[in-house]
């Protein structure tokens, strides 16, 4: 056993060798990757301008800077930038600024926690809506992060998924689930084991096949039969779950190398298959779902990359390039059949590296185009001729809302949990919604803008510290005052006639005839504003 | 995306802020949005949902075992229907029972209030990806009209803890979520505080220091901020935005918030109803239906005195719900009386069930338990033939003898008796069309008038 002192020397060592302070060095492998993403980006607009010209529509103009910040920030880091980080945007002169807030988003813990949420969203639905389900979450929560943080590539996260052990050991389970190394367990949990929900669930995740009519019937429209869906159930036909029906508390066991299912409600035993009908080769002590693994992260399955690729693509864009993203079919076509073939191609030739596919898509032009059509009708959303408006998820609203408003945040996990704090009921009003480019907005949420205590708060000359400090900042006259709001909330400075508008509706002192009063009043407004509420 | 013909116009929009701006008071030509809908000869039909939270005990309700060692110390009570006996502690109601349909034969597997509950809320059980909106979502998208001053969905102080997802519009979008009055979020267990001050609707006017000259102004500057973006954004989140931001001021500003004021109704006919959260919120109902609303639910989640939740009487089942139906009677009774004498009792549906019932055997804690194989609901009032009883338990209450009734089948019968196709579908979230009762269910021919 080699002595600790040894250690603190090597460790001291490399220390001074690279101060640690100082942006790393990128390595070899880093510097080829940040050349292949430009390159992608590169072809990626090649193969939309190429549709553009052949339908003869012209593009949008590309977004300017504060537009694009915003769009980036929330995209990537789940929130819209705060004043000063949008300050030292739109004052940097240089021509590469747009890169280096891709990497400086990537590196930050926002991107993991951002992330972490998504996928939380799509492996746990049921946790938003049912507040049992939600303390099997958090230790999910804890298993995303980690693979986010450790930029884990896609295929080896999805494979770690497939074949988690059962644990039916129910001490063990809660004990885990509370306190334990962090897993994906919950997500069978939720399930409560059941092969017919794993097959469905994880076939519109990973593989953009929605299998979930072909359960009990030959789908109507589509390719799969009831046979089909049944035989990818096999693969999970081990799991069992030991509680009564239902529970999605009880522990779940697993027969070891279970391989076939039997129909609920007949007679018929399915062995497991591939959806793509090729027969699973059953190697010796090799366990039925790592079998199922292989086949699903397998360089030429036809699904795998492709599906998600497209799920990124529909992150970043509004919509995929198939439509719904998870609905892979002959209704469905690619809007760009080349393109997603070469980024599924890129995608599985890179490692299934995450941030190397989020780097091609940000750095691309059509990613950077305006929300603003020169036509008054806007062409075809899949063409991507402009960026679409999006709406806000119920997490990327909140964040939003509290780095505008300066309001303090409680750990966002304890919110989660404190089913009635005002937060948690405010952000129950915003549920997501799957369509973000025909996003909805209801009563209640336009009132809960308008007149609720956190917006009232955060909107008080006195109460709120951001617009207090705004308010009375000795360095920064009506105008200066004006634009530090704009900042906050639609991350651009704003334009003459708007401030002129503003710097005289203030001057006067408004209703009130007091002039921080009327400044407060203007908070209020840009806060409940259609372009701070919404992504463009 | 189309614009309906009532929607503020920009210059509307300005007109309406310039008018408070300067001191006047409302604008007339707002006040005819919310009277178009109330005095509309062709109103559509009503439903007025008592949602019973925790799963009521028919055994002391409607459904009662006089004699057999399950039945416990309640009497039955005559009622002016010759033939239906119901709780002695009903007596209101009973005068009543020629408009109530009593459906005795309720069965279902679901015994978890969470499941259950969403299964009779949405009618269907939750399972994967599909999010099902509750019947007041899917009923009132039928009836309702965009256009009108009031939402078309009210939910009157829910208690949405144990099965939150069936609180959602589901795959419909929250343009068909509830406007919540009485928003305690997801307490339960707490005896609810004075009733004034709980049925609020939530949010509808600002903060008290905001008055309305302020108010205005904001409207102002808010409205001058959206017409450059909404023109240069076209599609449907912009306007959708723009939209409820349109409705929720029309609500705020309108005739139409005064619906929600009690204090109007006489002092007597608010001590009929009962002076707590339920009976005034039933009291609220009437006035909502009077002015076009076409769904309303009632939650009755408690009384002073009972710390859980409601009618989930696994203990002291007899003292809380005799408490419970002593809060529940005089509400019932009055909103029916009421609805009769204003000629609305003909064009709107009452209906009143909880998510199960309650075991025949009595706990050791003179409790009673989750039941779900053989319970009761009652419907009441438009399209129902009152008077009448449907299906039928055995002797001890275990099981049903005649006549069983699915969850599909009850809001099959929901649904036609507010002259609604049950077999209507919407398209879910999984691109799937789904019903408003699901598939194959068929309504009670037997008491629908």
């Amino acid at each position: 056993m080699i002595r600790p002192r040894f250690w603190i020397a090597a460790l001291l060592a490399g220390c001074l060798a690279a101060p640690v302070w100082a942006d790393a060095a990128p390595t070899d492998a880093a510097q080829r990757s940040r050349e292949d993403a430009r390159a992608l980006a590169a072809k990626i607009d090649r193969f939309i301008a190429a549709r553009l010209a052949a339908e003869k529509v012209t593009p949008a103009p590309v977004a300017d800077d504060g537009a694009y910040l915003r769009r980036l920030s929330l995209d990537v880091i789940g929130r819209i930038p705060s004043v000063s980080e949008t300050r030292r945007f739109l004052r940097d002169p240089g021509s590469i600024k747009r890169e280096q807030s891709i990497e400086r988003l990537l590196d930050s813990p926002g991107y993991v926690t951002n992330f972490s949420n998504i996928w939380r969203d799509l492996l746990l639905p049921e946790a938003n809506a049912d507040f049992q389900q939600r303390f099997l979450s958090a230790n999910i929560e804890r298993w995303l992060r980690k693979e986010f943080a450790d930029n884990v590539p896609y295929d080896r996260m999805v494979r770690e998924l497939i074949t988690l052990p059962m644990q039916s050991n129910r001490q063990n389970m809660f004990y885990n689930l509370r306190t334990g190394a962090p897993s994906p367990l919950a997500f069978y949990m939720s399930k409560q084991g059941k092969p017919e929900n794993l097959a469905a669930t994880t076939s519109r995740l990973f593989l953009g096949v929605r299998l979930e009519c072909a359960q009990c019937h030959n789908h109507p429209f589509g390719r799969w039969t009831r046979e089909q869906f049944w035989g990818q159930a096999a693969f999970f036909g081990g799991i069992r779950s030991q509680g009564n029906n239902n529970n999605p508390f009880a522990p779940l066991s697993e027969v070891a190398n279970r391989r076939e299912l039997a129909i609920p409600g007949t007679e018929r035993v399915v062995q497991a298959r591939f959806l793509d009908g090729k027969e699973p080769v059953w190697r010796y002590k090799a366990d039925t779902r790592n079998t199922l693994a292989d086949w699903m992260t397998a360089a030429d399955n036809p699904f795998f990359a492709k599906a998600a690729v497209n799920r990124l693509w529909a992150h970043f864009f509004g919509v995929g390039i198939v439509e719904p993203v998870d609905d892979f079919s002959d209704k469905n076509q690619p809007s760009h059949p080349e393109l997603l073939d070469e980024l599924a191609r890129q995608f599985a030739s890179h490692g299934f590296d995450y941030r190397f596919l989020i780097r091609a898509i940000t750095l691309s032009k059509t990613y950077q185009l305006s929300s603003v059509h020169p036509e008054s009708t806007p062409p075809d959303v899949q063409l991507f001729a402009r960026m679409p408006v999006k709406g806000l998820s119920q997490d990327q609203l909140y964040e939003s809302l509290i780095v505008a408003t300066g309001t303090p945040n409680p750990n966002a996990n304890q919110r989660r949990f404190a089913f009635n704090s005002p937060q948690n009921i405010f952000q129950a009003k915003f549920t997501n919604q799957e369509k973000r480019t025909e996003y909805q907005t209801s009563i209640p949420q336009a009132l809960a803008l308008m007149n609720s205590k956190m917006i009232a708060d955060a909107t008080h000359p006195q109460r709120s510290e951001f617009l207090a400090a705004v308010t009375n900042a000795p360095f920064l006259d009506t105008a200066g005052r004006i634009e530090t709001l704009y900042l906050a909330t639609l991350s651009r400075k704003p334009r003459a006639e708007e401030l002129e508008h503003f710097r005289r509706y203030i001057e006067k002192g408004g209703a009130a005839k007091d002039p921080k009063t009327a400044l407060a009043d203007v908070f209020w407004a840009l806060l409940n504003s259609t372009e701070f509420f919404l992504n463009h | 995306m189309s614009r309906s013909a009532l929607q503020l116009s920009r210059r509307e929009w300005l007109r309406l802020s310039a008018a408070g701006v300067l001191g006047g008071s409302m604008s007339g030509w707002l006040e005819r949005f919310a009277s178009a809908a109330a005095d509309n000869p062709q109103r559509k039909r009503a439903c007025i949902l008592l949602w019973m939270n925790g799963g009521p005990s028919q055994m002391d309700t409607f459904d009662l075992k006089p004699g057999h060692k399950n039945g416990g110390p309640y009497k039955e009570i005559a009622t002016s229907v010759p033939g239906m006996k119901f709780s002695e502690h009903l007596p209101r109601l009973a005068k009543h029972a020629k408009h109530l349909a009593l459906v005795r034969s309720m069965s279902t597997k679901e015994g978890d209030h969470s499941r259950a509950t969403y299964y009779l809320r949405t009618g269907y059980l939750p399972q994967g990806p599909v999010q099902y909106p509750p019947i007041g979502s899917t009923l009132s998208k039928e009836l309702g009209s965009p256009s009108a001053a009031l939402p078309s969905f009210v939910s009157i102080a829910p208690v949405p803890f144990l099965s939150p997802a069936a609180y959602t519009p589901g795959f419909l979008g929250p343009e068909y979520a509830p406007l919540i009055v009485g928003n305690q979020g997801y307490n339960f267990g707490q005896p609810q505080p004075d009733y004034e001050k709980t049925l609020k609707v939530e949010d509808l006017q600002p903060p008290g220091e905001i008055k309305q000259p302020q108010e205005d102004a904001r409207l102002e500057l808010l409205q001058g901020l959206q017409r450059d973006f909404v023109a240069k954004h076209p599609g449907a989140p912009a306007l959708s935005h723009q939209s409820a931001y349109e409705r929720a001021v029309r609500l705020m500003r309108t005739a139409a918030s005064k619906a929600f004021d009690l204090k109007d109704e006489p002092p007597k006919l608010r001590d009929r109803y009962g002076r707590n959260v339920f009976g005034q919120g039933c009291l609220l109902a009437r006035r909502l239906v009077e002015r076009g609303v076409p769904f309303i639910e009632v939650t009755l989640s408690s009384v002073p005195g009972n710390n859980g939740i409601a009618w989930d009487t696994h203990g002291q089942n007899f003292e809380l719900v005799k408490k419970l139906s002593e809060v529940l009677d005089p509400a019932w009774a009055t909103l029916l009386e009421d609805l009769d004498q204003r000629g609305l009792l003909d064009t709107t549906l009452v209906v009143w069930m909880g998510e199960f019932g309650r075991t025949p055997q009595i706990n050791p804690q003179q409790g009673r338990d989750h039941f779900a194989n053989a319970w009761s609901t009652v419907l009441c009032g438009g399209g129902i033939k009152g008077g009448s009883i449907y299906g039928k338990t055995s002797p001890d209450g275990m099981t049903v003898k005649d006549n069983p009734v699915s969850v599909p089948n009850f809001l099959a019968t929901v649904a036609q008796a507010v002259g609604v196709d049950p077999t209507k579908q919407n398209m879910s979230n999984v691109g799937r069309p789904i019903r408003i009762a699901d598939a194959g269910s068929k309504p009670i021919k037997e008491v629908l008038s």
